[in-house]
């Protein structure tokens, strides 16, 4: 079984029974507890919890950048231990190389896969106007927006084809405005790529926003509260009757938990 | 014509320090010129006679060499000392800046080394091991440490978020270390020479002194001291600081060059 025969729809990430405890001395921290969830391929999925309930974690688990303490995460059947090319990852800092131009940070991934040079650009160029920056191809990191930064880094994961993009509340540093024009582009993005991505937010309104499937985590140590699906076409109505009343139930139910949410 | 200072134009700016740089020189001259007549002794020549000395030191040099060569003498035994530090320092500071056990280990020998001062060395390199070699390790010394250290601390300061992102993106440890370790510890490389190259210099005037086979500026310096030939040794002293500002100049240009080329500014 390898990625490129799991048809879209079908199961394609099994994250199983996870158990992650930091230990520090005398300290443990258990952040994650019997912790299951199957990814669809192609889907985008949304998690969603309070800020230190593990949702870090369990991406850098996912990434092969932490291992779990207990239990197993495969994608296509093989399991997650190191970090690989295979698992894009979108950091909430943007994590792009200073000293590189914006595409020299989108060629990175070929570089060291040792793709020729040629190949490398024309591949580059392509994912840097997919995000909206040809005009910005040899600019310098320093020289863009947080927007037009992240963007870079939506480009980088991208262009490599992973099985998956993971991203860490890749707008949480940006502020509203620019957050949702990210949100729009990313939905028009996704119709062109058909790519998997589990997305990080403590945002009920982008989650529901930009998902296929909304994952609520409960308080640390995280178990998941609920999932909800989201059947709705995008580009979505953020006002429409669905969609507030949808963010009203699950911010009323996330209130009960006496957790705190930012809309 | 009506002139107004505008501090946001930067020829204004420009000018106004040079206005004061040139007001502050004029100002060393003035109290140099006004000790040595209160001093009143030929040990403490006024900057004309200095002036006089350092042209016929130019033009004729000293002891049958130009100054030119007695210029280079010193300045090649610099630049030796300089490379060598360089190869040596940056690939042991990228290791000890990565790996923590190895700069556990060495960091005990590095610090009882470090205190004692680049100059003591002078004497047993240059007796003990021989006179054109040890002034060379002289500066080694004095340029070694402060290199070394800027490099472990840029290693350590590296951004891990970088290095995770490297790493999901496919790189190996060994690119992980070439594509992202290496980069951004240049600006404190840089920072490291710079510092380094301040000791270095003086690190060679005093070594000169105890080598007889290299005529260099220290070796003026303590010939002509003997030889009480006081206008030429202020004269030296001049070239002397005139070789170590532009030392430190060229590495302060480069190190903000290569900063903003790096995205640390
Ligand atoms: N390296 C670590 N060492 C110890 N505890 C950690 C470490 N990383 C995270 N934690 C703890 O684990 C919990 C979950 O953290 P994290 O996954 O970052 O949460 P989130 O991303 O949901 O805000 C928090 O309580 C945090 O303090
Ligand atoms: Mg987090």
């Amino acid at each position: 079984m390898s990625a490129e025969t799991i048809e879209e729809g079908k199961d394609f990430i099994v994250i199983d029974n996870i158990r992650k405890v930091y230990k520090k001395d005398d300290t443990e921290t258990v952040a994650i507890d019997q912790f299951d969830l199957t990814i669809k391929k192609g889907e985008l999925i949304s998690l969603i919890g309070p800020s230190g309930c593990g949702k870090t974690t369990i991406l850098r688990m996912i990434a092969g950048l932490l291992e779990p303490t207990e239990g197993t995460i495969t994608i296509a059947g093989k399991e997650c231990k190191e970090p690989g090319a295979d698992r894009g990852v979108v950091f909430q800092d943007f994590a792009l190389f200073p000293w590189r131009s914006v595409r020299k940070n989108v060629e990175f991934g070929m570089e060291v896969a040792g793709v020729p040079k040629d190949e490398r650009r024309e591949r580059a160029d392509e994912y840097i106007e997919l995000v909206g920056l040809g005009d910005f191809k040899n600019s310098k990191i320093q020289e863009l927006s947080g927007g037009m930064k992240q963007r870079v880094g939506i480009a980088r994961a991208l262009v490599n084809h992973p099985d998956v993009i993971l991203m860490d509340e890749p707008f949480g540093a940006l502020d509203a405005q620019t957050r949702n024009i990210m949100q729009n582009q990313l939905v028009q993005i996704l119709e062109k790529t058909e790519q998997t991505i589990i997305f990080i937010t403590h945002s009920v309104d982008e989650a529901l926003f930009l998902s296929d499937r909304v994952v609520i985590l409960s308080k640390r140590p995280s178990r998941i509260k609920e999932i909800v699906e989201i059947p709705w076409e995008r580009p979505r109505d953020r006002a429409g009757p669905e969609f507030t009343a949808l963010r009203k139930r699950i911010l009323e139910d996330l209130e009960k938990e006496n957790v705190m949410f930012h809309h | 014509m009506n002139f107004v200072y505008d501090d946001n134009n930067k020829y204004h700016r420009f000018g106004k320090t040079c206005l004061i740089v040139a007001l502050s020189l004029i100002m060393f001259v003035e109290i140099w010129w006004i000790l040595s007549l209160l001093a009143n002794t030929n040990v403490f020549p006024n900057p004309a006679e200095t002036f006089e000395a350092l042209i016929d030191f130019i033009n004729n040099g000293y002891s049958h060499q130009s100054s030119a060569s007695i210029i280079w003498s010193s300045l090649s035994l610099f630049i030796e000392g300089f490379l060598l530090a360089l190869v040596v320092a940056v690939p042991l500071g990228l290791f000890l800046g990565y790996s923590k056990g190895l700069n556990t280990f060495v960091t005990p020998m590095i610090e009882v080394l470090r205190p004692i001062a680049p100059i003591a060395w002078a004497p047993v390199f240059i007796y003990g091991i021989n006179y054109s070699v040890g002034p060379i390790l002289v500066v080694f010394i004095g340029i070694f440490f402060p290199l070394l250290t800027n490099i472990i601390f840029g290693v350590k300061k590296i951004d891990q978020s970088l290095i995770d992102a490297a790493k999901t993106l496919g790189a190996n440890r060994t690119q992980v270390f070439v594509k992202v370790m290496v980069p951004s510890a240049i600006p404190y490389l840089m920072n490291g020479i710079k510092v380094g190259l301040g000791v270095g210099w003086m690190c060679i005037v005093a070594a000169e002194m105890y080598s007889p086979v290299s005529i260099g500026v220290g070796y003026c310096l303590s010939s002509m001291c003997q030889n009480s030939l006081w206008p030429s040794v202020f004269a030296i002293l001049i070239v002397i600081a005139i070789m170590g500002i532009l030392t430190t100049s060229v590495s302060e240009y480069l190190q903000k060059r290569i900063a903003k080329r790096m995205g640390i500014e």
